[in-house]
């Protein structure tokens, strides 16, 4: 969105989308940012908007495209949100991050989803996913479920569990390790060989140059980026840092926006209703109270 | 992605990614253990994989090939004094057999031939299936003495020159259909053929699995999904009916209490008498008894219940042949009673993507809690110390991994180190792809178990698998039929005259209301029933997998995979429930972690990790 990356802002985002977060938490100022806000690391935005600002609003019904929304986290999600959304829209939406091992995966969910960066490395034990709640506008609410990959399924052999029925992902590398940019081609053939939308299409997906803090020289590679993206099918691509918090919030954005674009593009598929979750079940018989 | 090495160093090494492999790797990772889980495929879950249709052509063309003589290599430079070597099987090359593959449709999109010249529309088909019968007719004539390969190859070479049917020079997707005109085509013919170029065309649509398997609804492999939350990864679709073949007809079975009364095929007296014979097989009584060890067709005869319901309760219900004891006939009505109702109106769940799924759902979970995983990559040897007991592997690559206990999947082992049963029992495989249901019904989405008793004397009971494209499994507008049965000869001889009375092939011509096969693979699978965990000519730490076994269930690979964890890790809890990443729910408000202590349960707050980084909650 370059340099009209402001007023695209607004017209992508009609309810500027608040990301707050916890008093206490000592990132707080540079979180509590609203949606139409610029942050000064958007001189990459250009690129991702070959297609122009997104003038639709993603307010329609959700699609099957999304995977099926579980009941027990929906009401109360909705309420909670505060009650002007009562007739809001939920998408959950499985979206994958990728890369080599170390290029900062955990590290850039775990900034956005939990607002936290460590600084010392641990690989990912014992964890899935991660869900992030965004109130997308005021009738849109997005739930983002972001799965790393787990750290040990680093020689790529993935299985078709983690792919299936992923909208969009993030494939991620260090620019301080230039392996590892070299890898991004890879694992771009490998998510596109491994998932697709039900029309066909590869899922949307964006570039995370990540750990830009550290990057030492400030040459600029923006053109050459560009270009790279677009060979490789990349709908554009971060400068993102997730120990400075920079991008990272921009990046999710425009993933989601353009899943949400995608969404609402697609013809609608059976329903997926009949589809059981063995757990229902013992959710149910348990009484287990749902999140909240 | 990248070629780095393996770490030196595991708590287990297991080797294969079948099903009973993968619930121990997931087993051991979750309680801890430092976990190696290795496969020499490009694919996960062996034997029990499923494969888009261009998988699947693959998957044929290798086992086609001729496997790769082995190549003894020396590895004595890195053993350590007093340590042996066992060497592992280099391939699989028992373990599948007698692979034959049919084409029963046009090549080309019909819409697009129809546009040519000739030949006219009409007599394209016939032609597409004679061409085929002479291809049935080659393959079948062939003496069985016959090396199989060659037949195979005979069979896709005749394909291969210039005949309308197809073979792999289709396997290239042809991009460059014609789109418009095949949808007219479409609308043109009430039952238009889909081509060979279509199914490879939207092959990724599909997913075959070699195995084909039913999970009870509380059978063994339901209970450790929901037990360890494995059930995460993975939805399901009811069973939606039970058929039988009979008297030349498909029928429903009626098998819930609202099936019996709303079927039309039985009369009131018979509802009545089958209400009260399942009532009454809950309980066991002294009439039941009194027929342990005598067959439970005579039973069921002396309850004078009519040939219909006979026939049901034997092949539908309990699934059992006419001569398994009454005792083993009740426990298995029992428990097909007792599953009904769970989650839908027959015992049955089928995992929507196949059943290639339920392994890498536990791959899955074992890579979330510290699992390798590496495939291409296989183990060479163990090390054997002097008190019998692997120390460590070689890998492909040459590297020494140390171990304390290594899991293997049998078909890594050689044969004189494996004590089996012989002969060999082997499982016949057909992998239909058909253009209609074998029972069409209202509500189109139906998928169906077929139970085929015996057609003849001498052959075996046929358990068939009707999956519709609501599985995911197939392109919507075809069926993915699986049958199974216990091998009498090859594939073929077992199960295409089962195919030939049901379907319409080329064979039988005359029978254009039946559902038309589009295309059909044969193959055997050594049954796994008869592959023991231990008392092999096998170290004392190295537990052996069998590969999938030939009941309609998964309790066996279950039950070995509990076995083997209950001896690595006697003390350790079986696959206790991951947790779950919702529980801790953060939006854009505030940060609510619902699950108990803070954030350690979220899986984001790693054990250890310093408390100021918890989440905090806000109200």
């Amino acid at each position: 969105m370059g340099g009209a990356a402001g007023s695209s802002h607004s017209l992508t985002f009609p309810g500027p989308v608040t990301y707050q977060v916890v008093a206490e938490r000592q990132e707080e100022e540079i979180w509590e940012r609203k949606g139409g806000d610029k942050c000064n690391f958007c001189r990459i935005w250009s690129f991702g908007c070959r297609t122009g600002p997104q003038q639709t609003r993603p307010d329609q019904e959700p699609l099957t495209e999304a995977i099926r929304v579980q009941s027990k986290a929906s009401g109360a999600g909705v309420s909670m949100a505060g009650g002007s959304v009562s007739e809001c829209k939920e998408y959950l939406f499985k979206v994958l991050v990728i890369g080599e091992l170390g290029v900062g995966k955990t590290s850039i969910i775990k900034r956005y989803v939990h607002q936290l960066f460590s600084q010392h490395y641990r690989a990912t034990i014992g964890v899935d996913f991660a869900l992030k709640v965004i109130n997308w506008d005021s009738k849109t609410l997005v739930r983002l479920q972001l799965w790393d990959i787990a750290g040990q399924e680093r020689f790529g052999n993935m299985t078709r569990v983690y792919y299936k029925e992923a909208v969009g992902a993030f494939v991620v590398f260090d620019v301080t390790r230039g392996s590892t940019f070299e890898a991004v081609s890879k694992w771009k053939h490998d998510l596109d060989s491994k998932v697709k939308l039900a029309n066909g299409n590869p899922i949307p997906s964006v570039l995370l140059a990540n750990k830009c803090d550290q990057k030492k020289e400030s040459s600029n590679n923006t053109a050459q980026m560009d270009n790279f993206c677009k060979e490789t099918g990349f709908l554009g691509w971060f400068e993102t840092s997730a120990k400075d918090n920079i991008n990272v919030d921009e990046a999710a954005r425009f993933l989601v926006e353009n899943i949400l674009a995608n969404d609402k593009g697609l013809p609608y598929e059976e329903s997926n209703g009949d589809r059981i979750k063995l757990d229902q079940e013992t959710v149910a018989a348990e009484s287990k109270s749902g999140c909240c | 992605m990248a070629a780095e090495d393996l770490p030196s160093e595991f708590d287990v090494v297991i080797l294969g990614t079948g099903l009973a492999e993968s619930v121990v790797a997931a087993a051991c990772s979750r309680v801890g253990q430092r976990v190696l889980h290795l496969d020499r495929n490009s694919y996960y879950a062996a034997n029990w994989a499923s494969f888009t249709f261009n998988g699947l052509l693959t998957w044929i063309q290798q086992h086609h090939e001729e496997s790769q003589p082995e190549e003894v290599q020396d590895w004595s430079s890195l053993l350590e004094e007093g340590e042996e070597l066992i060497y592992l099987s280099y391939s699989d090359s028992t373990s599948i057999s007698n692979l034959q593959v049919f084409c029963f449709t046009s090549e080309e999109d019909e819409g697009e031939e129809a546009q040519s010249p000739d030949p006219p529309n009409t007599t394209e088909e016939e032609t597409a299936a004679n061409g085929d019968e002479d291809a049935v007719k080659a393959a079948s004539t062939d003496s069985t003495n016959e090396d199989p390969k060659d037949k195979i190859k005979e069979v896709t070479d005749g394909e291969g020159e210039g005949q309308q049917t197809a073979d792999s020079e289709g396997v290239e997707p042809t991009a460059d259909l014609p789109r418009p005109s095949a949808i007219q085509g479409q609308s043109e013919a009430s039952r238009k053929k889909i081509s060979y170029a279509q199914l490879v065309k939207e092959g990724r649509q599909f997913n075959i699995d070699l195995v084909s398997k039913l999970m009870f609804s509380r059978g063994s492999l339901v209970d450790l999904l929901i037990k360890s939350n494995v059930s995460r990864y993975a939805e399901f679709k009811n069973v939606t009916r039970i058929l039988t073949y009979r008297h030349g007809n498909v029928e429903q079975v009626p098998c819930s209490r609202a099936d019996v009364f709303a079927s039309r095929q039985l009369s009131v007296v018979e509802k009545r008498k089958l209400m009260r014979f399942l009532t009454s097989c809950l309980e066991e009584t002294e009439e039941q008894q009194a027929y342990n060890g005598r067959p439970y067709l005579e039973f069921l005869c002396d309850q004078q219940l009519g040939d219909n319901l006979e026939h049901f309760l034997l092949h539908s219900i309990a699934m059992v042949t006419e001569d398994t004891p009454t005792e083993v006939g009740l426990a298995s009505t029992r428990h097909f009673l007792r599953c009904l109702g769970r989650y839908g109106n027959t015992p049955f769940l089928f995992p929507v993507y196949g059943l290639g799924e339920i392994p890498q759902c536990f791959c899955r979970m074992s890579a979330v809690f510290g699992g390798v995983y590496c495939l291409r990559h296989s183990v060479r040897c163990l090390l054997v110390d002097k008190d019998n007991r692997c120390k460590a592997v070689i890998d492909s690559r040459g590297q020494r991994i140390s171990c304390s206990h290594f899991v293997v999947d049998s078909s890594y082992v050689a044969t004189e180190q494996k004590k089996v049963t012989t002969p060999t029992r082997f499982l016949s495989r057909a992998i239909l792809i058909t253009d209609a249901s074998i029972l069409p019904s209202n509500s189109g989405q139906q998928v169906s178990m077929v139970t085929v008793p015996p057609i003849a004397a001498g052959f075996p009971v046929v358990m068939m698998v009707e999956l519709c494209s609501s599985t995911m499994t197939c392109l919507p507008g075809t069926y993915l039929v699986h049958l199974t049965c216990q091998s009498v000869g090859s594939a073929f001889d077992d199960l295409s005259p089962v195919v030939t009375k049901m379907f319409h092939t080329p064979e039988t011509d005359d029978q254009e209301t039946r559902p038309s096969v589009l295309w059909c693979l044969y193959f055997n699978m050594a049954d796994g029933l008869d592959v023991e965990v231990e008392g092999h000519n096998l170290p004392s730490n190295v537990y052996l997998c069998s590969g999938p076994d030939g009941h309609l269930g998964h309790d066996h690979a279950i039950r070995q995979a509990q076995l083997i964890f209950q001896k690595i890790l006697p003390e350790e809890d079986f696959c206790p429930p991951a947790p779950n990443p919702e529980d801790v729910l953060y939006d854009g408000e505030s940060l609510l972690p619902t699950g108990g202590g803070g954030g350690d349960n979220s899986g984001w707050g790693e054990k250890g990790e310093e408390t100021k980084e918890n989440p905090q909650t806000e109200e």
